[in-house]
């Protein structure tokens, strides 16, 4: 046993241990399409904004949708991210704060990080137009700020799975100055976490595209521009995901490789599903008519596999060390009971403001 | 001790301040100031005024960027900078209160996408709906703000919770109801503050833009001095629910906490300052100046700053009172630390640690670095500064008596001689020069002996036993300090030190208070 692993605390956690793994898991999507909206969506904006020549209008285009939609994908970003972060705490706090406090001045940059990002895409939004060139630099800004962030949470999750570097790492040097660089999953999972993202906001590009009132040339533009990103990036995602996958710890990469039926149903389950969209993006590219429906619920249940597949991989690296079975419950039914409604009443209340402003014609 | 402590050079606890004082002043207008904008748009509304209209749109705007982007990522900050300095206290407020937590996350969505939909509705939804929006996120922002003060009052007093551990017996608490009153207040006097600077830098344009200015600068005025007013009065409210939920607070304000009384002041005149500077705005709103806004925006953060660090000071040495220590220590661990010494409960050892300094190093860093640092904030180098490794051991085992409400070393003989060690190779014995003013020497040998447990007139009084006193009965005393009382270390001062000590003694002893002393 490392010596290092802390202790779990005493006080029982108010619900079964598998509740709080299916509200992490739900809100960890949720707080991902919002993300790969953002951190894609950045990159396509950027890509828009340095390309010269081409189709001008589908550029154009693309900046003026992207730019205004950024600080809201920001919002939701950051709102949706904090209910994983609690819920994961409640967990694996131990571990979490263990690795946070090794990469102590890092992980505290994210907070200036995001604060500066989001005040970038806010003037990218407001002002984009009016800055020129400068537009250029606003969006670089927003969209580093997200990519450095993303790039601190890679390092803070692989390093929390991997107790037996912290001892050195913090002897060497207690102020927190490090980060995970070292670990062969550090480079993998945060390219597969980042192409996954432009790829998922191609789609939600195509998707935007087909609502669009303009006229059909550019939709079809705007709906082939989002399709040619989405399979470009996955076919580079796939072969990222299979150098995941070699750069598991071995006896977690063995769990995927037949050892567990659970990991290796899922990873069968990730692989197929990547053909299937392959196949679905490739089919709606071909025919633009066809409905994309098919291809975006299919990317959805691939972000869902994808994230049990981290589970599955974050619960065989730390097996032995985290047993979330072991964890003493003392159910608090009645404050259970008050958050599920709370939320049903909040999504509610949310879905009824966003209803009302789509729904009314701008004036 | 169940975590490494991020050695930070001006310490956690600066950055936590800095980082939450913010956050606070930020969250407290973004609830108040939800309220000002749906009661300024409904007034715009019906007296037909499109210059105060366009006004509270372009407040919307500022609020929008201040409270969604500012406001929120600091709340994130909080949460972030909480898990780097205390994650014990973290791991025992998210066990304990998680479902508060989420509960608050649901309002959290519902005020961001409220704030969204407010600021691009303006031109898109129907009044009605608009204002209706409006008052969405004021309920939900308010809400938010009811939930977190129960969390954040249960850490200073938890109550019965310490028995039952039932989660609305800690929430609400014996200060939940007179904090609820306090942060409601703080949160209408910093919608004013909002109004008032808005209005300040705003282009004023032709008259009826000046009149809608003059108008709002008025209101925000009375906000914030009414504000203000409502929460001096909620203070003492607020104080005597502490002097029942805390039986030694008449003793914490007195001095036994020594920055108590001092950000206690720092918070009075901060309310004073932001009450009397709202008082030009409330007169003369033409002549209303962004000068003015910057002056009134900085008495407030001082009203802040004072009184959120009131609220951190009063729980010292816990983060959450009666349960957990800031060193991460449980209160009910310490009959089992103190039998098996502190080590056992050191997780953090350099294996390679071989000598008393290396090891005491590592006991440094697990009960020292919580709540000290080197040289920044609760400096120990200067202190130490005075002290011989023999005195510094021998001081280890009483400090539960000193004044700051340490929490009890545990350490065994051998465990006590590490931590000596490396405190003594640690100290900066440069700073044990005095200074050549004899009144500041003797104020220095007074602070590195006596202070540190007495005050002169206060907590602890020494000088009704030194009145009359002379020199010749001081100097005996000083030799005998461990004859007094149990908890007295005797007194190990050289010389040079001695006889400043004695010059300020006979001093007190003689002359009338000298309240700057303490």
């Amino acid at each position: 046993m490392n010596p290092f692993v802390p202790s779990p605390d005493v006080l029982p956690i108010p619900a079964p241990a598998p509740l709080f793994e299916a509200l992490l898991h739900l809100t960890f999507l949720v707080h991902l399409l919002f993300m790969n909206a953002l951190l894609g969506g950045g990159v396509i904006l950027l890509a828009s904004l340095s390309t010269r020549g081409g189709d001008r209008e589908l550029h154009e285009t693309i900046v003026e949708r992207i730019s205004k939609l950024l600080p809201t994908l920001f919002a939701g970003t950051v709102t949706f991210g904090v209910a994983p972060l609690l819920f994961l705490q409640t967990l694996y706090g131990g571990f979490f704060y263990t690795s946070s406090i090794l990469m102590g001045w890092p992980w505290f940059a994210t907070v200036p990080l995001l604060i500066v990002g989001y005040y970038a895409a806010y003037l990218n939004a407001f002002r984009g137009r009016r800055l020129g060139g400068g537009r250029r630099w606003a969006a670089g800004v927003a969209v580093g700020c997200v990519a450095l962030v993303g790039f601190a949470f890679s390092n803070n999750t692989t390093l929390m799975l991997t107790p037996e570097k912290w001892g050195r790492l913090y002897f060497a040097s207690p102020g927190g100055l490090h980060l995970n660089l070292g670990e062969a999953l550090l480079w993998p999972r945060f390219l597969h976490m980042a192409l996954g993202a432009v790829a998922v906001a191609g789609l939600l590009l195509a998707l935007l595209a087909r609502r669009e009132r303009a006229d059909a040339r550019l939709r079809e533009a705007l709906v082939r521009r989002g399709l040619d990103t989405f399979l470009a990036v996955t076919v580079v995602n796939v072969m990222v995901g299979f150098w995941y996958l070699l750069a598991l710890r071995e006896d977690v990469r063995r769990l995927f490789m037949g050892g567990s039926g659970h990991a290796t149903g899922l990873l069968g389950l990730g692989v197929a599903l990547s053909l299937v969209l392959l196949l679905l993006a490739w089919r709606v590219r071909t025919v633009p008519a066809r409905s994309l429906k098919p291809l975006a619920w299919a990317t959805l249940l691939t972000l869902a596999v994808m994230i049990l597949m981290r589970d599955a991989a974050r619960a065989g690296y730390l097996a032995g060390m985290a047993n979330l079975q072991e964890i003493p419950v003392r159910t608090q039914a009645l404050n259970l009971a008050i958050f599920a409604v709370l939320l049903l009443g909040g999504i509610a209340t949310v879905v009824w403001m966003v209803r009302k402003l789509l729904a009314a014609p701008s004036r | 001790m169940n975590y490494p402590v991020w050695e930070v050079p001006m310490g956690g606890g600066v950055l936590m301040a800095l980082v939450s004082v913010l956050h606070v002043f930020v969250a407290h207008l973004a609830v108040g100031g939800g309220l000002w904008l749906v009661l300024a748009e409904r007034a715009a509304r019906r007296r037909g005024d499109a210059a105060l209209l366009a006004l509270v749109k372009s407040q919307s705007r500022a609020f929008l960027l201040l409270t969604l982007v500012f406001g929120a990522i600091t709340g994130v900050g909080i949460w972030t900078t909480a898990a780097l300095i205390s994650p014990q206290a973290l791991v025992a407020l998210i066990r304990a209160y998680v479902w508060g937590w989420a509960m608050e996350w649901v309002f959290f969505i519902v005020e961001i996408a409220a704030a969204l939909v407010y600021w691009y509705g303006w031109e898109r939804l129907d009044e009605r709906t608009h204002r209706t929006v409006g008052w969405i996120y004021f309920v939900a922002a308010y809400v938010s703000l009811v939930i977190i003060n129960g969390i954040v009052t249960f850490m200073l007093t938890p109550g019965g919770w310490l028995e039952n551990r039932e989660f609305w017996t800690g929430f609400f608490n014996p200060t939940y109801w007179p904090s609820l009153a306090l942060r409601s207040a703080a949160a209408a006097a910093q919608a004013g503050l909002f109004v008032l600077v808005t209005a300040a830098f705003l282009k004023r344009g032709d008259a009826r833009a000046a009149d809608a200015a003059a108008w709002a600068t008025r209101r925000g005025a009375l906000w914030v001095a009414a504000g203000v007013a409502a929460f001096a009065a909620a203070l003492l409210w607020y104080r005597s629910a502490l002097t029942g939920a805390i039986p030694d607070w008449a003793d914490l304000a007195a001095g036994a906490i020594p920055v108590l009384p001092r950000v206690v002041t720092v918070m009075w005149a901060g309310a004073a300052a932001t009450f009397l500077l709202a008082l030009w705005p409330l007169a003369a709103p033409r002549r209303w100046h962004p000068a003015g806004a910057v002056l009134l925006t900085a008495s407030a953060l001082v009203l802040f700053f004072g009184g959120e660090w009131v609220r951190e000071a009063a729980r010292k040495p816990y983060t959450i009172h009666g349960y957990l220590y800031s060193t991460g220590l449980r209160v009910d661990q310490e009959p089992e630390i103190a039998a098996a010494g502190v080590t056992a409960f050191t997780r953090w050892r350099d294996p390679a640690a071989a000598t008393p300094a290396e090891r005491g190093r590592d006991l440094y860093r697990a009960w020292c670095l919580p709540c000290h640092t080197h040289d920044g904030y609760n400096a120990m180098r200067p202190f130490l500064a005075h002290r011989t490794e023999a005195e510094i051991a021998d001081f280890l085992p009483r400090l539960q008596h000193m004044r700051a409400r340490m929490p009890a070393w545990h350490g065994d003989a051998a465990e006590t001689a590490d931590l000596a060690a490396f405190l003594a190779a640690d100290a900066d014995r440069g700073l044990a020069v005095f200074p050549a003013d004899p009144g500041a020497a003797g104020r220095l040998a007074w602070d590195a002996h006596c202070g540190t447990c007495h005050t002169l007139d206060d907590y602890r009084a020494l000088r009704p036993s030194l009145a009359g006193s002379s020199r010749e009965d001081l100097e005996a005393m000083l030799d005998a300090l461990p004859d007094l009382a149990a908890e007295m270390p005797a007194y190990g001062g050289d010389p040079v030190e001695r006889g400043h000590l004695l010059d300020f003694l006979t001093g007190a002893a003689g002359a009338d208070p000298d309240r700057s002393a303490e």
